[in-house]
């Protein structure tokens, strides 16, 4: 399985633990990653559509022309994306983009490109039984919450669409279980972390933050797994700030998704970068049985 | 005490467009509603709105086409005075903001309607209703009018042969309250309820009606009850006459386009009390199916019917599992709007000092015995207006002093006593739902003595259960108990009305056909019907139509 | 078919606490939620307090938590609700986030119009032509229909994810509302609007996460008309001036590299005078840089190879709206 790698700004910014984790996970799970050094920023829903879309024209163009389907790790660049890539079937729009803005580069794209997260990539098209043999540390009961991140759940009927109802409605849940896990279902699974208005309302944001942890914790989680490295920047980089503002201890470990996955197949903490996160995950990594430095 | 110097009763195109004008006219106004304006029926109105735009067309094309579907009943001075304005009216509701389609020049575009010789309905896709109802709530918001929302008006306030205000009920609260007023608008809508099934909305129950009627007004034209050939299997719920107007054919359960036998030239797109009856007797005669003939869209143009009919797609698409471009939709007629009302000059005044009405709960008489599509609205928006304007000026010249006291006292008192009942085994409810059922059988599209004596007595036993009725519910705050228990009285009496001015009216003249008596009589019954109050019920009497241009003829059934 | 309801009741004497009261009724299940409302009130219980007008998904006024979620319930077939039943009874209750009155009535006036009114979505008109009516393109009347559509069923402000933590947000419907005006040609107060609009509470508290396009009923996506009202803020500059220098600094970074420069963003969001506001950075700066979570100082920022692509689409896209 050959993809055209698309790693997004923040796996290599605000997240810089996670870039290196997912080459180490995909390299062992043989995805073969191309890497697109060439494609720019999908406006991550800050930039106008009337931008962004030619700019993700292109990007999907060039995969085009590579011949491979793209491949995120990030829900929102994921989201813009597939958005971008719905308006572009129609004729008419890709044409004006094409013509607009792409021909002058000599690009042209035909609207073929698919665009999949890695957590589909890996449920999809890698398997979950494959992926189940590959566990050498597995993850023992461990109750993780499922955190998806806004956009790669809505709109639904172009993120989760009927073909995919089945693998992609319970993907992260799939994961953790053949993982050894047990997904623990939160309530805000599924919802916004807080990340967008953290500029424009930090109250509200935080209230987010501090919501979807705590109940996380109620539910009897005792960690948390995101495919967003946005989400991840929120519930692992605000949690202190979230926990001042509730007036609460909250404490809950937040990994990346294939931080999660790398962890089961027997990676070791420092090669997931997990000494990078705020929110120490030295807990998980002891009750895994994990040998800490001291 | 809340005091206005016009209160308006209702939240709907007439009451709003109402308000604004009479806040136009610097009258200090306030509307008072039962349901949130922006709930009222008006926003399940899809058609549209008719004025003669284009060129080709004139206000006189118009008022024909007015006076020949309403059967030559139209007061044709009424007509004049709409169909004369309704070029300026349908143009300032666009300038308050509404949107109605563009033709290529950016122009407000047409559409054609059954019975109207040129294309003249101006649209909102197919919810005009809800677009202007809308524009005209933003424009009483920014006009600072205030509205108080669920509020119900239980009676009107009489003194010295005078409309002094109003009595009032808080749905939030279970307060009654005096609210005094120098002019008071009717203008609460229709009354579907009495019948069953209707396209009203749950709020049409002859409130304005029964309110001015008890206060000593006159109704007129009551056995004029608009069916609407084209409503969902049984649900009541309208299927837009501009699906007709876009193309739409009617088939029987054989595919078979069967008004060619009722208008060969206009087809489907004949008069409203024609088609009903068409397609009444289709069903009648075993040639639909499941009580349903169909409506066939399947030949038209998908983009342009996604665009031209995208709510109605959506309800069928969510109710039936319908797809209009491959599948028949089930149709029948069922009780559309009544004709009648509360009797009107031009400028909405009943004859009650201070009291006026305009909408569909009054009759000017421009509709004579049959509606034509796309008039309604624009009765709302040019009689709600005169009356806004007329209220304010009347307002202004009155030499007014407050009731007495007392008069509020007694009218709550009145409302309340109900509350005080013990709960039987009847409730608002099961009354309604055996009226609505006998409304429809007895007193629907084809009519007869012997069924109407037969509606006017069982109704005498819906009136006797419905004076005895206890309530349920004991509490003060949100007690739709009391409210529906009202709304039932008003229902019963207008219905009443509704069954003598049928059985008055010997004679078959638009939407009124009784199967006893099936020819048009203009020698006798070139006349309106007038009911008033007495202590024995309803009296029937009866008024010459004005008639200045237009001298009654045979009826082309298209129009 | 024998339709179980079972419905969350309050009132008065229970003190807000909700009960829940089953009832039975017989029903097609090709028949609305109303309908089988309005069957219960009328043969059963009068004393059921519930709100409902149009009966056809035009008005509104049905709105209420049908199984958990909210729906209309004029346009939710009984038949349909009863699959998704638990134990086959339909759970009905009043909306979630709005304040309960009685039974399934809920405080409308606070939850709705209060917010419909804040929006002030009425057309204060341009100087109207001299005579007929205004000329305008049917595709803008087209889109602004579709706005308008929107009945205030509060279904989107229900499923929003902001209201939840903070009841004074304008929400999704007021802020669509909103859309209507500022994007119809005929209003005067565009550049004033945009800036009411962006007060606290305003725009830009929405997290943009397609919770209101998926519970919208009408199809209106409330979410993509609230980035509309953004960028044309941003164009505009109406925003307040942190968001705007976000904005900003996230296009300028992408049309210079290619991709964003989240050190240069957070610093730019702050604005490089603002000392206090930069101060605020740090001790995450801080406290990441120790921990290897940080971004790369923006200086040593580096450009994607295909950088100056991007920075034409750019430029384009800047004389295109010029």
């Amino acid at each position: 399985m050959k993809y055209a790698f698309y790693p997004g700004c923040v796996s290599k910014g605000g997240c810089p633990e996670l870039y290196p984790a997912v080459l180490k996970v995909a390299d062992k799970l043989g995805l073969e990653l191309v890497e697109m050094e060439d494609a720019g920023c999908t406006g991550a829903g800050i930039l106008s559509r009337e931008v962004s879309d030619p700019i993700n024209a292109r990007t999907f163009a060039k995969a085009e022309a590579m011949g491979l389907p793209i491949m995120t790790i990030c829900s929102t660049c994921q989201g813009v994306m597939t958005q971008a890539n719905h308006r572009l079937k129609d004729d008419e729009y890709r044409q004006m983009i094409n013509r607009e803005y792409l021909s002058e580069e000599g690009l042209e794209y035909k609207g073929t490109t698919d665009v999949r997260h890695m957590l589909w990539a890996i449920v999809e098209d890698y398997g979950l039984d494959k992926l189940r043999d590959l566990v050498v540390r597995p993850l023992n009961g461990l109750p993780v919450a499922q955190f998806y991140g806004c956009y790669l759940k809505r709109p639904p009927e172009l993120m989760v669409p009927k073909e995919f109802a089945k693998t992609r409605k319970t993907a992260l849940e799939d994961v953790i279980e053949a993982l050894g896990g047990v997904a623990v279902k939160s309530s805000g699974r599924g919802k916004c972390c807080g990340f967008p208005i953290l500029t424009s309302n930090e109250e509200n944001s935080l209230s987010m933050c501090g919501d979807h942890t705590l109940d996380a914790k109620a539910k009897g989680a005792v960690a948390m797994v995101t495919p967003c490295p946005l989400c991840h920047l929120e519930l692992d980089g605000k949690q202190a700030d979230a926990a001042a503002h509730k007036g609460q201890e909250i404490n809950i470990p937040v990994f990346h998704l294939p931080q999660l996955v790398g962890l089961a197949m027997g990676f070791s903490p420092k090669e997931m970068n997990l000494q990078r996160h705020l929110v120490s995950t030295k807990p998980i990594e002891q009750r895994l049985g994990v040998e800490v430095k001291a | 005490m809340p005091q206005h110097d016009v209160i308006v009763i209702g939240g709907g195109f007439a009451g709003l467009r109402a308000a604004l004008e009479a806040r136009a006219s610097s009258a200090d106004v306030a509307v008072l509603s039962k349901v949130h304006p922006m709930r009222s029926h008006s926003s399940g109105a899809h058609s549209g709105v008719n004025a003669a735009l284009k060129s080709g067309d004139s206000w006189q094309d118009h008022a024909k086409d007015t006076i020949e579907a309403g059967a030559y009943l139209c007061d044709q001075k009424a007509v004049e005075v709409l169909c004369k304005n309704a070029s300026e009216d349908v143009v300032a509701l666009e300038r308050m903001g509404v949107i109605f389609n563009r033709d290529s020049d950016g122009r407000i575009d047409v559409m054609p309607f059954a019975g109207s010789s040129h294309p003249r309905t101006c649209y909102a896709g197919d919810s005009a209703g809800h677009v202007i109802l809308q524009v005209l709530y933003e424009q009483v918001l920014r006009s600072q009018i205030p509205t108080y929302d669920e509020w119900f008006v239980s009676s009107i306030l009489v003194e010295d042969g005078m409309c002094k205000g109003v009595v009032a009920r808080e749905l939030k609260t279970g307060q009654n309250h005096a609210f005094y007023a120098k002019a008071v608008i009717l203008a609460t809508g229709g009354l579907g309820r009495v019948y069953s099934p209707s396209t009203c909305s749950l709020t049409g129950t002859a409130d304005g009606p029964a309110l001015a009627y008890r206060a000593g007004a006159p109704l007129v034209d009551m056995e004029m009850v608009q069916y609407h050939p084209t409503t969902l299997s049984d649900r009541g719920i309208l299927i837009t006459e501009a699906a007709r107007g876009e193309g739409g054919r009617l088939v029987n359960k054989d595919g078979d386009r069967f008004m060619a036998a009722s208008d060969a030239g206009a087809m489907e797109m004949a008069a409203r009390d024609v088609c009903s009856r068409a397609v009444h007797a289709e069903i009648q005669e075993g040639r639909g199916e499941n009580g349903n003939v169909y409506l066939d869209l399947r030949h038209l143009d998908k983009g342009r019917i996604s665009d031209r009919l995208r709510e109605t797609l959506w309800l069928l698409e969510d109710l039936e599992d319908l797809d209009p471009s491959k599948d028949l939709i089930p149709v029948r007629p069922a009780m559309h709007r009544p004709i009648g009302g509360v009797r009107v000059d031009t400028f909405g005044a009943t004859g009650l000092p201070g009291l006026y009405a305009a909408g569909e709960c009054a009759s000017t008489g421009a509709h004579g015995a049959n509606r034509l599509g796309g008039n309604s609205l624009l009765d709302c928006v040019v009689f709600g207006r005169r009356a806004g304007e007329a209220a304010a000026r009347h307002s202004r010249g009155a030499t007014w002093h407050p009731p007495q006291e007392s008069l509020a006292i007694a009218e709550t008192a009145g409302f309340n006593e109900i509350a005080s009942r013990a709960p039987g085994k009847d409730t608002p409810g099961i009354i309604r739902r055996e009226l609505g059922s006998l409304m429809n059988r007895k007193v629907g599209i084809l009519r007869d003595e012997a069924g109407l004596k037969d509606a006017a007595s069982v109704l005498r036993n819906l009136k006797e259960r419905h004076s005895r009725l206890g309530l349920r519910d004991k509490d003060a705050a949100y007690n739709t108990d009391i409210i529906s228990a009202a709304e039932l009285g008003n229902m019963l009496d207008v219905a009443e009305i509704i069954i003598a001015a049928a059985l008055a009216r010997r004679e078959s003249r638009g939407c009124h056909y009784r199967t006893d008596f099936p020819q048009r009589d203009d020698v006798k019954w070139l006349r309106r019907s007038v009911a008033t109050r007495s202590t024995r019920g309803p009296i029937i009497n009866s008024a010459p139509v004005v008639v200045t241009q237009w001298n009654p003829a045979e009826r082309n059934p298209a129009r | 078919m024998e339709v179980k309801i079972a419905i969350k009741r309050s009132n008065a004497q229970t003190n807000g606490k909700a009960i829940s009261q089953a009832y039975s009724i017989e029903m097609d299940g090709n028949r609305t939620l109303l309908d089988g409302l309005i069957r219960i009130r009328e043969e059963q219980d009068p004393t059921l307090a519930f709100r409902g007008s149009c009966g056809t998904g035009f008005c509104g006024d049905c709105t209420m938590t049908v199984n958990g979620k909210g729906a209309v319930a004029c346009r939710t077939k009984l038949g349909k609700a009863l699959k998704k039943a638990d134990d086959g009874i339909i759970e009905v209750g009043p909306l979630k986030l709005a304040k309960v009155a009685k039974d399934l009535m809920y405080d409308a006036e606070n939850f709705h119009w209060q917010k419909f009114k804040a929006v002030e979505p009425w057309v204060d008109p341009v100087a109207p032509p001299a005579k007929g009516e205004n000329v305008v393109a049917n595709d803008e009347v087209q889109d602004l229909r579709a706005v308008m559509s929107c009945t205030q069923c509060g279904l989107c402000d229900q499923g929003c994810t902001v209201l939840v933590v903070d009841k004074t947000f304008l929400g999704p419907a007021a802020l669509t509302k909103a859309y209507r005006a500022v994007f119809d040609s005929r209003d005067s107060r565009t550049a004033e609007r945009l800036q009411k609009l962006s007060m606290r509470r305003g725009m830009w508290d929405c997290t943009h996460c397609f919770e209101a396009s998926e519970h919208c009923p009408k199809r209106i996506e409330p979410t993509d008309r609230i980035f509309a009202l953004h960028d044309k803020a941003i164009k505009a500059e109406a925003g307040p001036p942190k968001v705007v220098h976000h904005y900003k600094s996230f296009a300028a970074s992408v049309k210079a590299h290619g991709w964003l420069d989240e050190a240069r963003l957070a610093v730019e969001t702050e604005g490089f005078t603002n000392v206090r506001g930069l101060m605020k950075l740090l001790p995450f700066a801080v406290k990441a840089g120790i921990k290897g979570k940080h971004p790369l100082p923006y200086m040593l920022h580096k450009k994607r190879p295909g950088a100056e692509h991007i920075k034409r689409i750019f430029e384009k896209w800047e004389d295109n709206g010029k």
